[in-house]
């Protein structure tokens, strides 16, 4: 840190006053120095983040911590202050500000680089080179750039705003345009001087981890093993026979998760056949049906995710490097070891994201119970039923009564367990600190 | 000795056969049962013979393409289409190229931006619809087909991990010896490499076109009028007495996606396998 | 047919769930504040014209203006909507007034949709949502004594749009028609001696259709004779319709005329008598009565005669008739027969009576109206129009006389208009009836009744299972262990609006 400092000041000490002309108008040194377009552009840039402050970024920063003052009532046509809308245009102000810092840096750096290099006696590269270069050197700046800001508008910009709200009043009766207001860690404190919420949370926890393990290695092992199947050299018209699980995944979940619904139920084929045989009618997933009900979750959930793991299989698998096989089958190895030696480290390198990937889905997976079998609360549950997952309970506690701002508390809770635990996993896994065993 | 082989043959041949049928029987029977519903004379389930219908009409489907005052499913179909076409080619570009780039390029936020998505993803997603929603009304996409279009395409890169482990298994010696040629790092990519990736590019040209046609929520949120609506959404706006017209509605859902599947099916299996460019 | 409970669960849930937070304007906040305005302001009520009305609704009619109106499903399906516009447009195309369909959802969120511009002008809903609405001021008060249908339609249809905001009493919809379940069931299907048996006080209406204990004792028998034949079918499952007969033995929703969530009633009075009636009634069913495929099979069922009689919405009278007519057309006749011939056999009433003492065997029972949940249905106007004064003239059109007996020829509904009720003659007379004699129990219009459904639901289908346990296993023996149960329900209700407030 100390050595960055005085790097920094010496360099500070050793610029010239082009480039401490770029400290003030951005771009200025560049330009100077004969860099016309990036200077430009970095002119450009401030005058168009400087426009947007003064515009509104200030007004909205400002928002950010009062939330609103304005109360509006649609019936004398008044429009007043919305607060949300305010917290989410403060959350952008503050990424403006962020981003301009960042750029602020960049200019810095590239002007004193430049400087360097006219020193040096070079010639600064021309903005038609620059570009060249994120086409070649610099091109993953080229390609993510985009990626990168719509995932930070749709995803990262969503997930700030939830994890502010739960710091916030927000939800039950204080909604637009009611005035929301900052409460610190209230939320959080609330629910841990609740005495119900413990037993339950535990109980649900532990289904849910079950649930998350059980599904995900049936729904990859299924799907693997499918791939693998339809790799064999003996299957003739693969396509046709991928075809079937190609069928299933494309009726959307919801509708499969309709069908299987009626499919269970006391009214639905399965029943009739019992009851035409001359049996009790059973019931698979109403209220006594803990069990049974969480075994058919398991299957549909098979039924919805064994096609897309398959697919996923069958283009890695085409990806393996044969002549391992040839050298393997050289040395007398069966098709067992095969598998274990070659074929499974193979793949579990390829597909640990997926695998990751599919617990976190699973782990979340919101529809399934809640298509299947929602709208009960079973005893010894607080307000959830025994095939709840958490993200239903949290749904049964906080959305559906609009208190956003303990939902929104919950979801950070089992958010940071989650994620912690994910990412202990995937950091671990050899997909991330051995990327390159297989190239 | 040989004829043991071959019997073993036979046998594995046979077994793998069988279990083949048993999967297909699986995966195709809760299938059947919806398509034969949907052609379902009666237009109720509840007079079925056990599982299948007794007697069998197309009527639903006339039904479904022809009365379209007060249920337009044509013109559904093609919002879908349209969000999903135009959602699968974004989604997929990007989503490639994200994953090439993160499997390739060594920068200082690569590691860190791995981390991140593979924590963001774990956030329950309907968390955040209040403001996407908020959001949309912000930028003026409420009604418009490409505000959904944008969310999917921005969504999909989320998911590059998947793509990423296809990309770290091509060896990357063939992009060493390109680059002694003197191609850029953007020819490596489009004349080597993505060629090489097909079957990932099938996959994940799929998933993203699947998406929209089973995804309501967001297009509940953001579409309001009916005649923007997606099938998804049409489908559970339907009166609860549609019962014949909502299983034909949702068995057609099937059809473009199958056929995008037998276009695509001819790229699962690529040329590495075969070892063609073996480095 | 499944999917529709869990569709509307989904999107509602979700949607309005999520969104309702977007603007919902606090109502709960603003209820508080009612209560305590309405105390200072009890004597100002009434005789203050509400300012907010009148300088909205000025009586200028805006020209040229297109205003959007949201209709249900089935106005539209059926034709009545397309008629309806057609003659207002008409009627003031002088004006350039336009109503145009919305073209929307019909269960669209306008508190979530409206501060943002995307919502109708005009809509028709049921009184509970109109009414959420209104304390979050999404819809605009109406000055409804300038109204023509005024003085036509009852004090307790318009009560069900009152609503006291800091001290003022304001009216924000104009009701339509009254909902309220019915029973449907098969004249063709009675016992041929029905007249001489079955019909004790002699006034040629079969005693099943006027008290449970006669309903009871011929489900027993009509399933004895043929075990695959079925007297009365209802999933006790539906809160909607089974919460009716905790109602009818002095179970209520919340306290204080609906308004105090606080005070749940699912087990107050002897409601544990109206569960008794229903594991009495569930006994002569099958186990279809435990989730809802009785009430998505009901329609097919009833009409294939597997089913004698069922329970449901006035609104549903035509799907059962056209279920009806198929199955005689499969018969071998012709349209029009099949269709006299149904609308012959198939008969919508009111709800048979209960006896007093909850025992559907008893004999010579005394009998007690049965309660039922209901609502009713009309016209508001969106806080967010441009156009209000149009928008008042479209609901002025749409309520008159001759729109409203219309509306009744063509989707059997029940008017909350006198003179179009005595028009339209039969049930909806019944039913008006009914409303003004405060068997109907119109649904909260406050938002935690959104909790009620779940521990109902769950209740419920505990109740019915019960009649299906083996026994020894059973778990609501007599009417205490029923009284526990509805206890639970209150406390479950109660759990979830206040534990996270």
């Amino acid at each position: 840190m100390k050595e960055k400092w005085n790097k920094f000041i010496s360099a500070a000490h050793g610029s010239s006053w082009k480039v401490r002309l770029s400290a003030v108008v951005m771009g200025g040194g560049q330009f100077l120095y004969g860099s016309y377009g990036k200077g430009i552009l970095y002119f450009l840039l401030e005058a168009g983040i400087i426009a947007y402050m003064v515009l509104r970024g200030f007004r909205d920063i400002q928002g950010f911590f009062t939330l609103g003052t304005q109360k509006g009532d649609p019936w004398l046509g008044t429009v007043g202050d919305n607060s949300v809308i305010m917290l989410l245009m403060g959350i952008f102000a503050w990424i403006i500000v962020a981003a301009f810092f960042y750029l602020y840096q960049l200019n810095l750096k590239d002007a004193w680089h430049t400087q360097k290099i006219v020193e040096s006696g070079k010639r600064p590269l021309s903005f038609k080179e620059e570009l060249a270069q994120l086409m070649d050197k610099k091109f993953y700046i080229t390609v993510l750039i985009l990626p990168v800001l719509g995932v930070c508008v749709f995803n990262v910009l969503p997930i700030v705003f939830m994890i502010l709200i739960a710091f916030t009043n927000y939800g039950g009766d204080i909604v637009p345009p009611e005035l929301v207001d900052w409460v610190g860690a209230a939320n959080f404190e609330k629910l841990i001087a609740l005495s119900q919420f413990a037993p339950t949370f535990f109980k649900i926890l532990g289904w849910n981890l079950l649930w998350a393990v059980v599904s995900t290695i049936l729904n990859y092992f299924l799907g693997l093993g499918l791939a693998l199947l339809l790799d064999k050299e003996c299957v003739k018209g693969k396509a046709l026979w991928r075809a079937f699980p190609i069928l299933a995944y494309a009726i959307p979940g919801f509708i499969t998760l309709l069908a299987f619904k009626f499919m269970f139920s006391y009214g639905g084929p399965i029943n009739q056949m019992i009851t035409d045989a001359g049996n009790m009618a059973t019931g698979f997933l109403d209220l006594d049906a803990k069990w049974m009900a969480r075994g058919i979750g398991v299957l549909v959930n098979c039924w919805i995710s064994v096609p897309s793991i398959m697919l996923l299989a069958t283009g890695h698998l085409s990806n393996r490097d044969m002549s391992l096989y040839e050298a393997a089958r050289i040395d007398g190895a069966g098709r067992w070891k095969q598998f274990q030696r070659l074929t499974m480290p193979f793949m579990l390198f390829a597909t640990t994201p997926v695998l990751l990937s599919q617990f976190i889905g699973n782990f979340n997976n919101f529809g399934i119970f809640y298509f299947l079998r929602g709208g009960l609360y079973v005893d010894g549950y607080f307000l959830a039923s025994d095939t709840d997952l958490l993200i239903n309970w949290l749904y049964n506690l906080s959305i559906d009564n609009n208190y956003y701002c303990i939902g929104a508390a919950i979801s950070l809770v089992i958010f940071m367990i989650t994620s912690l635990i994910s990412l202990v996993i995937y950091v671990k896994s050899p997909s991330y600190r051995e990327e390159d065993t297989f190239q | 000795m040989r004829k043991n082989v071959s019997v073993g043959k036979i046998l594995d041949t046979t077994i793998t056969y069988l279990i083949l049928l048993a999967v297909a029987f699986v995966f195709f029977f809760p299938c059947l049962w919806l398509i034969l519903a949907s052609f379902s004379k009666s237009g109720s389930i509840y007079s079925f013979d056990g599982f299948f219908p007794s007697q069998y009409s197309t009527a639903s489907f006339v039904k479904l393409f022809t009365d379209t005052a007060m249920y337009n499913y044509p013109k559904w179909f093609m919002n879908t289409l349209l969000i999903a076409a135009g959602s699968c080619a974004l989604g997929t570009f990007l989503t490639i190229l994200t994953a090439y780039t993160m499997s390739r390029f060594n920068f200082r936020m690569r590691k860190p931006m791995m981390k991140t998505t593979m924590v963001l993803g774990m956030f329950p997603s309907f968390m955040g619809m209040t403001v996407v929603y908020l959001l949309m009304t912000q930028f003026g996409l409420i009604n418009h087909l490409g505000g959904l279009i944008l969310i999917y395409a921005s969504g999909a890169p989320m998911g590059y991990l998947t793509q990423k482990g296809f990309f770290d298994t091509i060896p990357r010696s063939i992009d060493e010896a390109a680059k002694i040629d003197g191609a850029t790092n953007f020819q490596i990519f489009t004349r080597i490499n993505l060629p090489l990736s097909k079957p990932i590019i099938v996959y994940t040209a799929l998933t993203s076109f699947t998406w929209p046609w089973s995804d309501f929520i967001l297009p509940k949120l953001l579409l309001k009028e009916k005649n923007l609506y997606t099938v998804a959404v049409g489908l559970m706006s339907l009166d609860e007495t549609e019962f014949a017209r909502f299983a034909a509605g949702s068995v057609f859902i099937a059809v473009p996606i199958v056929i995008l599947y037998f276009c695509l099916v001819k790229n699962m299996v690529n040329g590495i396998a075969e070892g063609a460019v073996k480095g | 047919m499944k999917k529709k409970s869990i569709a509307l669960g989904m999107a509602v849930c979700l949607c309005v769930g999520i969104f309702t937070g977007c603007g919902k304007d606090g109502e709960g906040a603003q209820t508080v504040q009612s209560e305590q305005g309405g105390q200072n302001g009890q004597d100002s009520r009434e005789t203050e014209q509400p300012s907010v009305v009148n300088t909205v609704f000025n009586g200028e009619l805006e020209r040229d203006v297109t205003i959007q109106v949201l209709e249900n499903d089935t106005a539209v399906s059926k034709g009545y909507f397309a008629e309806l516009i057609e003659a207002f447009n008409e009627k003031y195309a002088e004006y350039g007034i336009k109503a145009v369909d919305a073209n929307m959802d019909q269960y669209l969120d306008l508190a979530n949709d409206g501060p943002y511009g995307y919502g109708p002008d005009v809509l028709y809903q049921a009184n509970d949502i109109i009414m959420q609405y209104a304390e979050g001021k999404h819809i605009y008060p109406l000055p409804v004594e300038k109204m023509e249908c005024f003085a036509q339609v009852p004090e307790t249809a318009w009560a069900a749009y009152r609503i006291d905001l800091e001290g003022t009493v304001y009216t924000c919809g104009v009701p339509v028609n009254v909902q309220a379940p019915m029973l449907y069931y098969r004249k063709d299907l009675l016992p041929e001696d029905w007249e001489t048996a079955w019909d004790e006080n002699g006034n040629k209406i079969p005693d099943m259709a006027e008290n449970w204990n006669a309903m009871y004792a011929w489900s027993v028998r009509r399933h004895g004779e043929n075990s695959s034949q079925y007297g009365y079918m209802k999933s006790l499952f539906d809160v909607y319709f089974s919460s009716g007969f905790l109602f009818t033995y002095g179970g209520y929703i919340f306290g204080n005329n609906n308004t105090e969530p606080a005070d749940i009633g699912f087990s107050a009075g002897e409601a544990e008598k109206g569960a008794w009636v229903l594991s009495q009634l569930a006994s002569t069913m099958n186990e279809e009565c435990i989730d809802d495929s009785i009430t998505t099979n009901a329609y097919s069922k009833l009409a294939d005669g597997t089913y004698f009689a069922t329970i449901t919405t006035p609104d549903m009278y035509s799907t059962f008739l056209e279920e009806m007519i198929l199955v005689y057309e499969e018969e071998g006749l012709s349209k029009d027969e099949a269709r006299a011939k149904a609308e012959e056999n198939l008969v919508m009433t009111t709800l048979p009576a209960l006896p007093e003492s909850g025992d559907l065997t008893e004999e010579g029972a005394s009998f007690v109206d049965t309660k039922s949940m209901g609502g009713v249905n009309g016209y508001a106007i969106s806080a967010y129009t441009k156009h209000p004064n149009a928008c008042l003239a479209f609901v002025e059109f749409a309520t008159s006389y001759d729109m409203m007996v219309r509306r009744s020829e063509l989707l059997g509904i029940a008017p909350a208009r006198n003179d179009a009720a005595d028009t339209a003659g039969g049930t909806s007379q019944l039913l008006y009836n009914n409303l003004e004699a405060g068997n109907i129990v119109l649904m909260p219009s406050i938002k935690e009744v959104s909790q009620i459904w779940t521990p109902g639901e769950t209740f419920f289908i505990d109740l019915a299972k019960d009649a299906f346990r083996p026994e020894g296993e059973k778990k609501y023996t007599d009417l205490d262990a029923m009284k526990k149960g509805l206890e639970g329900v209150d406390q479950q209700i109660y759990d979830a609006i206040f534990t996270l407030k």
